[in-house]
């Protein structure tokens, strides 16, 4: 366990607390805000669990050398139910890749929990701007009431939100374990004491840091090959963080890494589902007002478009020349008439899981070759759904679903003998 | 005995003497030419074995999952397999080469054995910094490529191709001063060329591409500006 990384004043704090049945670890930085909404959102659980909250409190630092004053105050105004844990989750430290820092942050909250030998946790890594108390009680209630290991969330979202997680994890994720879990990788989650057991577990630790992974892109595939129970709830809208354009690829690289470094471990998990399955779901689906109007695609075809002209000798070391023939042909294609087939597409994502299983380049130079693809596929999505509602969209996204599924035969083949089989 | 006999008795005893010595050099070539007859026929069964093993555990596809594509580009008919092959069978015959020599003269053969060995280290090295100098501009103009691209910029493989080429010359002079081979004319050559290089992009940026780069400058500023209008898409 990785007890270690928790700071001293934490560590003291939690031992003094000793047990608990429910912990929240909220990774935002609200000077303290989170644990009032907690107990609002506790509230809706009766009884109240002895719960213990992990929060930054603007005041102490990672290090936690300022963590015993603030530890103080909270001890002094705490209830005998719920208990708080000042602690900087997220390193301030810049030169830590966000979604790392991220899932390091996962790692310790679970540690900690472990330690206090909680029944359920649940992390919130979202911006608090837009979290209830509903929000939370919806991803802890399942865990506690219903025997559920993990809750996911379903995020009330425009068309042009959390298009990475649409438009990739989560189809990937669909079509390879099985399972229609709409954000596979939260970030806001509730958990089972089993599940973060198996996730923190030692041996488990050592395969994880081994292949770079993390716990935020092992939670669901670990979840769905172990065979634990899963649902998810309907939370409300989250606040998506605006683009950083200059940053893009160091994104992809970040997300997608730890995907497809999963995808290696749990090979023999994924070949076996032939179809997927609905998860249960709880909570009433957000409608969002619609914001409909045209968008402007020309940067991300115009990158779309120097990728195809520069960067096909560095694809071509993936990707099939059937695929690369179609790329070629497509970047010719004007504006209006653009579009990126969803098979190509995921014949595109499945042909770099391989490359990044078989090492055929550098990792990072082929998760960074990804962007431009990735960019082509959201600009055919954004020209295709321009004047479309929320609904469309999210039929549009189903239509891609099943695009992955109907192709995975394709990857199943081409993991298993990547010498012979290349149409 | 007259001037006539003497002069046929030294003729007599300088042929003799020539005819032995060529007499005592003629076991040499002989041996000379039975050890590279026998290093030769060596050489092609142990190449034969060799690319037969190579090809039967894909030595070819291995080498390029590795990272060693470049190897492919140095092989004869693009195969790591042969080049191998050939470098074994060429140092085998070699090593009969030098057998052979040591049966005329030990000294000799020590003597040009030594001075081989003492270089050898030399040419080892050159060979290294070539090999390490080609993957390293390889792996540098891909970073370049890739990173470029997905900056937007239009001259992304002209400056990939600018950086490969500048490693591959540092790389080419390092090796030649490994081998003192030039010695001053090859820092001299490749100051001259390298800060020609640099000069000659200097004045292109300054003058012949000042348009096209202020242009594009120009475009990157608009784009990041984005005309004031947020863009919609959130990734993640």
């Amino acid at each position: 366990m990785e007890t270690e990384s928790i700071p001293q004043a934490a560590r003291e704090r939690i031992d003094r607390i000793a047990t608990a049945d429910l912990m929240v670890g909220v990774l935002a930085d609200h000077g303290g805000a989170a644990s009032a909404m907690v107990r609002q959102a506790l509230e809706k659980l009766p009884p109240v669990p002895r719960t213990v909250i992990i929060q930054a409190n603007g005041i102490g630092g990672a290090d936690g050398k300022d963590g015993g004053k603030a530890a103080d105050a909270a001890e002094a105004s705490e209830d005998q139910a719920v208990f708080v844990v000042p602690w900087t989750l997220l390193e301030p430290d810049k030169s830590i890749a966000p979604v790392e820092n991220m899932a390091n942050a996962y790692q310790t909250v679970l540690a900690a929990g472990d330690k206090l030998g909680v029944q359920a946790a649940c992390v919130i890594g979202s911006d608090l701007q837009t979290v209830t108390p509903q929000w939370i009680a919806r991803l802890v209630q399942p865990v506690l009431q219903l025997g559920f290991d993990l809750v996911t969330p379903c995020y009330a979202h425009g068309r042009f939100e959390g298009l990475l997680n649409n438009c990739l994890i989560s189809p990937l994720a669909r079509a390879l374990y099985g399972a229609r879990i709409q954000n596979p990788m939260g970030p806001d989650l509730g958990i089972s004491r089993r599940l973060f057991q198996r996730i923190i577990a030692p041996e488990q630790g050592a395969k994880l840091a081994a292949n770079r992974t993390h716990a935020l892109a092992s939670m669901a595939p670990t979840a769905v090959c172990s065979g634990f129970k899963i649902c998810q709830a309907h939370v409300g809208v989250r606040l998506y963080p605006p683009i950083d354009w200059t940053n893009l690829s160091s994104l992809l690289v970040q997300v997608l890494g730890p995907v497809f470094g999963d995808l290696e471990r749990s090979a023999a998990c994924w070949q076996k589902p032939r179809e997927s399955v609905p998860i249960p779901s709880f909570g009433e689906r957000m409608a969002l007002s619609e914001d409909k109007g045209l968008v402007d695609v020309g940067r991300m075809l115009e990158l779309f478009r120097l990728g195809a002209r520069d960067l096909l000798e560095v694809w071509g070391l993936v990707l099939p020349p059937t695929t690369l023939f179609e790329l070629k042909k497509i970047s010719s294609l004007p504006q209006e008439q653009f579009r990126l087939p969803d098979e190509l597409w995921a014949h595109t994502v499945y042909d770099f899981a391989l490359g990044h299983r078989l090492r055929t380049i550098n990792r990072d130079h082929l998760l960074r070759a990804l962007t431009p693809l990735y960019l082509g596929w959201v600009a055919s999505y954004a020209l295709e759904m321009q004047n479309a509602t929320v609904r469309t969209a999210e039929q549009r996204f189903e239509r891609l679903c099943l695009a992955f599924e109907t192709a995975k035969p394709y990857l199943v083949s081409r993991w298993r003998w990547p010498d012979r089989f290349n149409p | 005995m007259n001037m006539w006999d003497r002069a046929q008795q030294a003729l007599m005893e300088s042929m003799s003497r020539l005819l032995s010595q060529v007499a005592s050099l003629l076991p040499g070539i002989v041996a000379l030419i039975v050890a590279l007859l026998i290093s030769a026929l060596v050489a092609w069964i142990l190449a034969v074995v060799l690319r037969r093993s190579l090809i039967g555990i894909r030595f070819d596809e291995h080498a390029s999952r590795w990272g060693f594509s470049s190897l492919a580009e140095w092989s004869p008919s693009k195969s790591p397999t042969l080049l191998v092959t050939r470098v074994v069978s060429w140092l085998i015959i070699l090593f009969g080469f030098l057998m052979g020599i040591a049966s005329f003269d030990a000294t000799l053969t020590s003597q040009l054995a030594r001075s081989m060995f003492a270089y050898l280290p030399n040419v080892l090295g050159a060979v290294v910094v070539l090999l390490a100098g080609n993957i390293i501009a390889r792996f540098i103009a891909r970073s370049v490529l890739i990173g470029s691209v997905n900056m937007n910029l239009q001259y992304a493989r002209l400056l990939a191709v600018g950086v490969k080429w500048l490693v591959n010359v540092l790389a080419v002079a390092m090796a030649l001063e490994q081998l003192r081979i030039g010695g001053g004319i090859v820092n001299l050559a490749f100051g001259i060329l390298f800060g020609g290089i640099v000069f000659a992009l200097a004045l292109a940026v300054g003058l012949g591409s000042k348009e096209l780069v202020s242009r594009s400058l120009e475009r990157e500023a608009a784009k990041n500006a984005g005309n004031g209008v947020e863009e919609p898409f959130r990734h993640l």
